[in-house]
This record gives structure tokens, sequence and C-alpha cells, in this order.
């Protein structure tokens, strides 16, 4: 596909050269699952080192959305993607693209803390192994450990089991285990929703400090959160289909989160962030 | 109706004969339990006894000798040797077995060609083993004949694979399906080929259930007699001079071929012989069986769980 | 501009963590003691063989044999370049060969050369005296020891493989810009191997399938002439009997045998089976479900010769006899019971699954309105797992319709069967008169189509226990699904 800049969508809170920093930026996306249309018409820019946070009600396929830029949804056999992802205006989903490639700059945290059932110093390492590095990993697990705040808890336990960590410090090291290989961008699905509000504020914490190298989008069902920590935040509702009657995902706004907060553009985003519904 | 009563302690007591039906139902239930740990441990003490005077009195020698028309010479030797033969045989296809699930779990796509194999595996598994004797008499003994040398060990070890090989595929497939998906999608997310996701993720953690599903197979191609029967495993042969892999292509038997000769031959006599072979071939199994308990621990242990 | 490359640095005053990775066997102890053992292993062995008449026919110089077996799986447990190849398939540490990473392959070979070399063509050469294979064993050493990544030419001998520190100079990750489609691929190692995975097992699959056809095709095809000679009677020789050899091919005969052995086997395990599931499933504790469970599956895994020795051997003379004292040395009662043991496990565990599938809350309604213990199992459970238990009782018809080896040893009747009612008697069934059909080194011979017939009764079976699992298949599919 083409290799230029993509034309800039409407975008008030960009004050330098249009597309310069845009990591991403998505163009009529629509996903399918078999015959269900679970994300319709999605346009969005996502900058470079900000906080981008989705936000919405349950089923209005904001984590669709987030699988949709490493790819992961192709892991489901009738997932469908239409539209286009630009990745620094490569077409993400180009055939030449290996989606193998893509995960590896763009990492991933999940919902629920999934440490491989291995020790911890593997767990951070395995990105790198896999990746082919063959030089002194004792470096990059311990950078990785300290950029996730983790290395003072665990750097005398670093050969035990990673199950063994609390939930706080699991979700942690899956976040160190993302940033072992030094992505350019993080995809956070609700990482904080198993966790209690101490762990939870760790991570927050964390993204802030992290945020200066990496690009972040978070998705979250935790409005004060997304307030909290993100720079700019994209409000998606669901919409029953008439004819089919699924619920199907769209973007209703995206701005400042400063703006979203404080003076919605969009009655239904007034609606869910003051609590009316959602 | 029921009428509301009063109630004191005595209405809530527990009353004599009040659940005679559930009395009667426990002793029925417990006696069949009874039953079946009298099974176990009939089948256990007959063999054991009936093979009494053979195991104290020529152990060593019945182990070492071939089978005989001479009671006092006879031993299990040649079956011995066959039984681990068939089973090597066996462990050399289980990859094919294993391979044929990481297939069937990790990679086929859901089609109705997928499932019709999924299910057709499933349905193979309880097939009767002696038909798989006839397609190791028409595809090995004859058909083959050039590479396994007509009714040899060979044929025969071949054919018992095919026979669990049903087995190892659902057993390693269920194994593979419970690997927890958060596990994949963690490797996937770190920019993992498939092929490293399995190897690195998916097949250590399913490795425990793998194992016994292999160790369910070398049992069953331990104890299985009836193909081999078809196939033409004979009571007793003589080799002269035939090296190793003559003998491979040569005449057979297999522990459960012994048992079965001994056991059909009219005098009692041989009985005791019968019983010997059995409490070896009891022994095997449950030596196997116990490797894989130990093996089992250990891999979880490694794995943290 | 796109995006910059980010060197993120460790701080300098923070000392590098040594990382204690798994205590690696010296390969110096490995060279001497690993051999020394071995001799030590084969010398004792060798000493009983020797107390056992020496060696004798067919059995070969076993006491090397074993020793080789012995040694074999113990350094294949103990020795690093195992301990390599595990770690490294697991994915827990990149197993280094001499500072550079190794695949698995390589490391497999590697150990399979060492042990081959160590132990298997010296035992081929003293078994076989056979000169080449010392002239190959020679050879292969020279190829190990020039091989790349040794240490020492003697380091075939012993563990080969060594897990290094992960020392050297870091590289890292770089980031780097992303500005076409050319930016975003695998490297090409990774894909090819990633591919090649994809084709081997893909490979391995398919030969299952072919394999899986090739026995279906096979049966039927040969049965095909069999039905095709119309020697095939179903009712105009009945009464005679069932003798191949002969010519003679009356299935009714086997039909009623298998339908004795079929009907007392259920009669006998479908009570205690059933009893074992709901006390297993009701009434047991965890504690005595894990002791009490094990106990019963080990039923399953007596092998059926076995069964059938105890059928002749006790069930004949301590159970029937007695009763009957015209029971014979063979009888199909005997068989059956046999057959019941066997069928025990099946039924027990297939329905205590189906009962434990019972959701718990309908157990809690049941108590909730004072019923019994009893009551619950009978009334509640039993209803909601009956479709499960069916399919319990169908496995078990199906494994007691295939069942060979127990028939044939305890039931007589070989060479041929008389149509017998009566299970006091000797009968056969399917398998069994396929089984004496073909035992022995004169198996099939006889007139004509006798071999054929062989195949005919297979595919009989074959259909008949496929259709069982079919039903039985849907039945627990559907009820795993209900729960």
């Amino acid at each position: 596909m083409t290799m230029t800049q993509p034309a800039m969508t409407t975008d008030p809170a960009t004050d330098a050269v249009p597309g310069a920093n845009d990591v991403f930026t998505v163009d009529g996306l629509n996903v399918f699952y078999g015959d269900h249309h679970a994300v319709s018409e999605v346009d969005l820019t996502i900058k470079e080192r900000e906080i981008t946070a989705f936000i919405g009600p349950s089923g209005c396929g904001k984590s669709t959305v987030l699988r949709c830029f490493n790819r992961m949804n192709d892991l489901i056999d009738i997932a469908r993607v239409e539209g286009t992802v630009r990745y620094h205006g490569v077409d993400l989903y180009d055939e030449a693209v290996d989606p193998v490639a893509v995960r590896r700059r763009i990492g991933m945290v999940f919902q629920k803390p999934n440490p491989f059932p291995k020790s911890i110093y593997d767990n951070v390492a395995y990105g790198p192994r896999v990746g082919g590095h063959k030089g002194n990993l004792d470096e990059i697990v311990e950078r990785s450990l300290r950029d996730a705040g983790l290395w003072d808890e665990v750097k005398d336990r670093l050969g035990e089991s990673a199950l063994g960590m609390s939930g706080g410090q699991q979700q942690r090291l899956c976040i160190a285990r993302a940033i072992a290989v030094n992505p350019d961008v993080l995809l956070m699905d609700e990482p904080c929703s198993a966790l209690d509000p101490i762990a939870t504020g760790v991570i927050e914490e964390l993204m802030k400090e992290i945020k200066s190298e990496y690009t972040i989008i978070i998705v979250t069902h935790n409005m004060q959160q997304a307030a909290r920590v993100s720079d700019r935040t994209a409000f998606f509702t669901a919409e029953i289909d008439e004819h089919s009657g699924q619920r199907r995902g769209k973007l209703v706004e995206f701005d400042d989160t400063g703006s979203i907060f404080s003076n919605p553009g969009d009655e239904r985003t007034e609606a869910y962030v003051t609590g009316r519904f959602g | 109706m029921h009428e509301r009563q009063t109630v004191s302690l005595d209405t809530l007591r527990a009353r004599r004969g009040d659940d005679a039906a559930g009395h009667v139902f426990f002793v029925l239930i417990t006696s069949a339990v009874g039953l079946a740990f009298f099974m176990v441990g009939a089948v256990g003490v007959d063999v054991v006894v009936e093979a009494w005077d053979i195991l104290t009195e020529r152990l060593w020698d019945f182990l070492g000798s071939p089978s005989s028309a001479d009671e006092a010479k006879s031993g299990v030797s040649q079956g011995i040797r066959g039984s681990i033969l068939i089973a090597a045989i066996v462990i050399l296809t289980f990859p094919v077995g294993i391979g044929a699930a990481v297939y069937l779990e990790e990679y086929a796509d859901d089609t109705w060609l997928s499932r019709l194999i999924q299910v057709t595996v499933r349905n193979l598994a309880g097939v009767p083993s002696i038909v798989y004797g006839l397609l190791g008499l028409a595809v090995f003994v004859k058909g083959l004949d050039g590479l396994t040398g007509g009714r040899s060990v060979i044929a025969a070890g071949l054919a018992v694979a095919v026979l669990v090989l049903p087995v190892i595929i659902i057993t390693a497939g269920e194994a593979l399906r419970a690997v927890p998906t958060p596990l994949r999608e963690g490797a996937y997310g770190l920019g993992a080929t498939q092929w490293e996701v399995i190897r690195t993720q998916v097949l250590p953690a399913a490795l425990p259930g793998i194992l016994t599903g292999t160790v369910l197979g070398i049992a069953r191609a331990l104890g299985e007699a009836a193909p081999l029967l078809v196939i033409g495993a004979v009571g007793f042969y003589t080799t002269g001079n035939q090296d190793f892999f003559e003998q491979l292509r040569g005449a057979f038997t297999a522990l459960p071929m012994n048992i079965a000769n001994y056991a059909r031959l009219p005098a009692e006599t041989w009985r005791g012989h019968a019983a010997a072979a059995s409490v070896v071939l009891l022994i095997l199994v449950f030596l196997i069986n116990l490797v894989a308990i130990v093996v089992r621990a250990r891999i979880s242990k490694r794995l943290g769980r | 501009m796109g995006v910059n490359t980010i060197a993120v640095s460790v701080d300098p005053s923070v000392p590098t963590p040594t990382v204690s990775l798994p205590s690696v066997s010296s390969r110096a102890v490995g060279a001497v003691l690993e051999p020394a053992l071995f001799l030590v292993v084969a010398a004792a062995i060798a000493v009983v063989e020797h107390y056992v008449q020496g060696p004798i026919d067919g059995f070969g110089p076993s006491a090397f044999w074993l020793a080789f077996w012995v040694m074999a799986t113990w350094s294949a447990w103990h020795w690093p370049a195992a301990q390599t190849l595990a770690s490294s398939f697991t994915g827990n540490h990149i197993a280094m060969l001499d500072g550079r990473p190794a695949a698995p392959v390589t490391l497999a070979a590697r150990e399979l050369s060492r042990v081959g070399i160590l132990y298997g063509l010296p035992l081929l050469a003293i078994e076989q005296n056979i000169a080449p294979v010392l002239a190959l064993m020679a050879l292969s050493g020279l190829v190990i020891a020039k091989a790349p990544g040794r240490r020492a030419p003697w380091d075939f001998l012993a563990g080969t493989v060594v897990i290094d520190d992960f020392g050297g100079p870091a590289t890292g990750f770089e980031r780097t810009e992303v500005h076409s489609v050319a930016d975003l691929q695998l490297d090409e190692s990774r894909n090819r191997k990633n591919r090649r995975a994809r084709a081997t097992v893909l490979a391995l699959g398919t030969t299952s399938i072919l394999v899986s056809a090739l026995i279906v095709w096979n049966i039927f095809s040969e049965a095909w002439e069999f039905f095709a000679a119309d020697a095939f009677t179903w009712s105009s020789l009945q009464g005679i009997g069932w003798f191949p050899r002969r010519g003679i091919f009356d299935v009714w005969t086997l039909f009623i045998g298998t339908l004795w052995i079929t009907g007392i086997a259920i009669a006998l395990a479908g009570p205690v089976g059933l009893g074992v599931a709901f006390y297993l499933s009701e009434y047991a504790n965890p504690r005595v479900r894990r002791t009490v469970k094990p106990i019963i599956e080990t039923l399953a895994s007596i092998p059926s010769v076995v069964l059938g020795l105890f059928a002749i051997s006790f069930i004949t003379p301590q159970v029937l006899q007695p009763i009957d004292e015209s029971i014979g040395f063979a009888s199909l009662l005997a068989a059956g019971l046999g057959v019941g043991i066997l069928t025990v496990p099946i039924i027990a565990s297939i329905s205590e699954d189906a009962m434990r599938a019972v959701p718990m809350e309908l157990r809690e309604a049941s108590y909730g309105l004072g019923g019994r213990r009893v009551t619950t199992s009978l009334r509640v459970v039993f209803p909601a797992a009956l479709s499960g238990i069916s399919a319990a009782f169908i496995v078990g018809i199906s494994r007691a319709i295939g069942e060979t080896m127990v028939v044939y040893i305890a039931a007589g009747g070989s060479g041929g069967a008389v149509l017998e009612y009566d299970a006091r008697n000797e009968g056969q069934t399917f398998t069994a008169a396929m089984a004496s059909l073909g035992a022995g080194t004169d198996s099939v011979a006889g007139v004509g189509i006798a071999f054929q017939s062989l195949y005919a009764l297979g595919a009989l079976l074959f259909v008949i226990t496929l259709l069982l699992n079919v039903v039985s298949d849907a039945i627990v599919r559907r009820f795993r699904q209900v729960y």
C-alpha cells in the first residue's frame, strides 16, 4: 500500500505539523465477528507519547478497537477488519505486514495478569529471547523491572515462579515483560480491573512515569482513571442494530481529556461521564 | 396438607427407621464399592497365588528362558523382549499422534472437515482392538512384508501403534485445549510467532497431560493381545543364529501372548506359568504408571502449579 | 520525523544482577563418572545373568542391553545436555552451546549421538560382532569431535553441552523507525521456522488421518469379497454353528454368543458401576474419593489377558462350579463375568462424570426442601444425569462386544463353535471367532473365503461399535452442553 503520510483527520489538539507525531491513524474502521458487526466506522488519531484512554459502557467495542492496533484480532478465526489502521503511515493490514513484527513493536498488557508459569526472570526475558536477542539479558531484565517499579521488590527472587507474586505485582511484571522488547506503543486492556485500589494507584503512577518513553492506549471502565491518567479520551458507545438486534460499537467523541469530562460535545458523552448511564 | 406443628426438640430429632430407604441404598452402593474392591483384590491375589510356586522356585530362570514344551524350563524371556520391542515401536510413533493433535488443536480451522476428523478419531478409539489386528494383517504383514518381514514384531508394533494413535491424539488434544488463552495471548502480545508460542508456552503447559496420554498408550500397548494374535504372534519359537535385525523381522511373541497361550493349555499345571507371566506384565504396567506419576509431579512443580 | 530511537540506560551505580541458573554438573565428573557407572551397572547385571545360567536364546547379552537402558535413562535425566535440551524446549533458558545459542534440534542430535556412541554402538558391536559398527563408531566420533562448538576432543564422552552464564555485551533492542511495510516484516529465519513447524505437524496429522482411512477402506474392501461370495448365511444354516475353515459361516451362532457375553457383563458391571458412581459422586468426601477412585481405576489398567486367566482360574472353580457342578473348564458365563469386571470402571467413571456434572444448586434445592440424601441421589441427581449414564452403558456395551482375549481364553471354542443357547457351555463371540481364526502360524488357512470371513466379521464389529460410539458421543456432548 501507500507509504505516504495519511491526511489528517479533524484534530483540534494538534498545534504541530499535521501528522508529524501521529502514531496511529484510523480511518473508517469496521470489525466483524462472523455475521456480527461489532464496531462500525471508527476514525481517530493517536499521538506519540501521550496516554489515550478509551472509555464507554461494556460491549461498546473499545477492546475490539484496541486489539486492531497490534492485530490481536487475527488470532480469532472469525474476526474480520475493514478500513485502514496506519502505523506511522504504514497500513497495518497490508498483506506484506507480519503481525508478529507488529506485536514486537506494539506491546500489550491484558485485563487479567497473565504471567507465564516460569521464573520472574524468564518472564521478562521471554520477549527478547523469542525476538532473537543474543546479548546480555540481565541488563534488559533489570532495566525493565526498574521501569515497571518492581525491581526492589523482586531483585532477590528473580529465579522464583512469577505465579507466587501478588496480583498487582503480576500486572507490573506483565508491564515489565511488555517493555522489555522496547516497544513503541503499549496497549493496555483494562489493566487494573482485577486489582485492588492500592495496586491500581501504583500502576497509574507507573503509566504517568513511562509515558515519556512510550505511547500508551488504555481501555478502562473506570472514568476516574481515564480522567487521572490520560491526555486524550475517546468515548465509545453501543448502538442496537435495528435489523439484527445486535450491539454495535461506535466512536462518539474523541478530544482532550479535560474537554471530554468538563465540556463534552455530545449529550451521550455528557450522560456517561456524569454517571447517568453506562 | 401438612399442618404446622409447634417445634420442640423432639420434632427435630432424627428418629430410628425414619430413613430406612436411605440405609438400604447406602448399604447397596457401599457393597457395590466393596464388590469392585473385591474384584481388584481377587485378581491380584489369585494371580499371585497361582504364580507363587514359579515365582519362588525359579523366578530368574522363568524370566530368562524362552517358551518351551517342557514345563520345568518354559519361561517368558521371548515375551518380555517382544513386549519391550513393541512398546519401543509404539513410542517411536508417538510424535505422529502428538503432531496430529497439535495440528488439529492449534492450526486447523474450525471447518466441517476438521470436525469430521475429530469425531472420526474419537470413534476410532472405541473400535475393538482385534480390528486393528486385521489392519496389521493386511497392511503390515501382507502389504509391507518387504519392510516388516511378514509376521514379525515390526508388523505387530506398527499395528499396536495405529491402535494407540487415537488415544494419543485425543489425550494430547485435550491437554492442548486446556492451556489457558491468556497464556497464548501473552506470548503473542510479545511478538512470538505461532510456532514459538506453541513451543515455549503451549507444549510445556500441556506436557503433563500429553505425558499421561502417552503412558496410557504404552500401558495399552503392553497389555494388548488380540491384534498380535491375528498378526501371528506365536507361543514359542527358536531363533537360531539370527542377529538382532533378523530377529526383528522374524517370529515373535509378547507377554500377553504368553499368558493367553499358557492359559489356553488344557492341563491345569500350566496355569502357574500364565499367572507368573501375568505378574510380570502387571508389574511392568504398574512401573510405567509410576514413572509417569513421578515425572508429572516434577514437571508440575517446575511449572509452579 | 517518525519515532526517535530511544536509548534507555541502566543506572551505572547499580551492579549488574547475578541471576542464579540451574547448577551444572561438572564436565570432568561427567567424563569419568558416567562410563564408570555404566561399567558397574553392566557388571552387576552380568553377574545376575550368569546366575541365571548365562545368556539364553532370544534374550541376547541382556546385561548390556539392560545396562544401556538404565544408563541412557539415567544420564538423560541428569546430564547437562539433556537438561539444557529440556530447558531450551520449555523456553526457560536459552541453551548456550559454547557461547552461542543452540537450537533444541542441535542439542537433541548431540545428546542422541553421545548416548549412541557411548553405549549403543559398543553394545551393538559386542552383540552382533560386526566390524562395520566399530568403523562407524570411529567415524562418528571424529565427526562429533570436529563438530562446531566442541570444547575438547574427548568432549563427546561426557556432557558436551553446558549452560553458559548469559555473558557478553548487551545489545538490547533498538527502536527503529517505521517507514514502509518492509519495516514490519519478520526476519526470514523465524518465518521459515514457523512455516516449517506448521508443515511438519500438518504432515503428521495427515499421516494419522490417512492411517485411519486405511483401516476403514481395508477392512471393508476385504469384507466385500466375502459378502460378494454369497457364503454368508443368517438363518439357512442355523443350528450348525460357525466353522469357517470348513466353509460353514453361521453368524447367528456368534450373535448369540456375543449377546450372552454382553448381557452377562452388563448385568454385573451395570449395578456395580452405578453403585460406585453414586458412592463417589454423592456420598464419599473428597479424601475418601481420592483413595477409592484410583483403586477402582486400577481395574481399567488390568490387561484383558489377565482377566481371561482370572476367569478360568478363579471365577470358574471358586464361583461358578460350587453353584453348578456341570460347568466345565470354559464357559460363556465365566467369560461374561470376566468381561463384566473390565466394564465396571468404564460405567463407573462415565456415570460419575455425568453425576458430578449435575449442578450443586439442584442438590441444594432438594436438601432445602427437606430431601434426604437417598431422595436427592435417586430423584434429583439420577434423572438429571440419566443421559450421561445411558452413554456410560452404551460405551460399556460397546467395550463388552469388542472384548476379545477374555472370551478367547475363557469361553473355549477354538476353531469354531456349535450353536449354543446355554451360557453354561462353551461358545464364541464375533471377536473370539476372529481371534481363533487368526491365531497361530497356520492362521486363516482353510476353505476358500475363510480369510475374507475374518474381515467380514471385522466390518460387522466395526459398524456396530462405531454406531454405539457415535450415539454415546452425541449423548455425552449434549449433557456437557446442558450444564
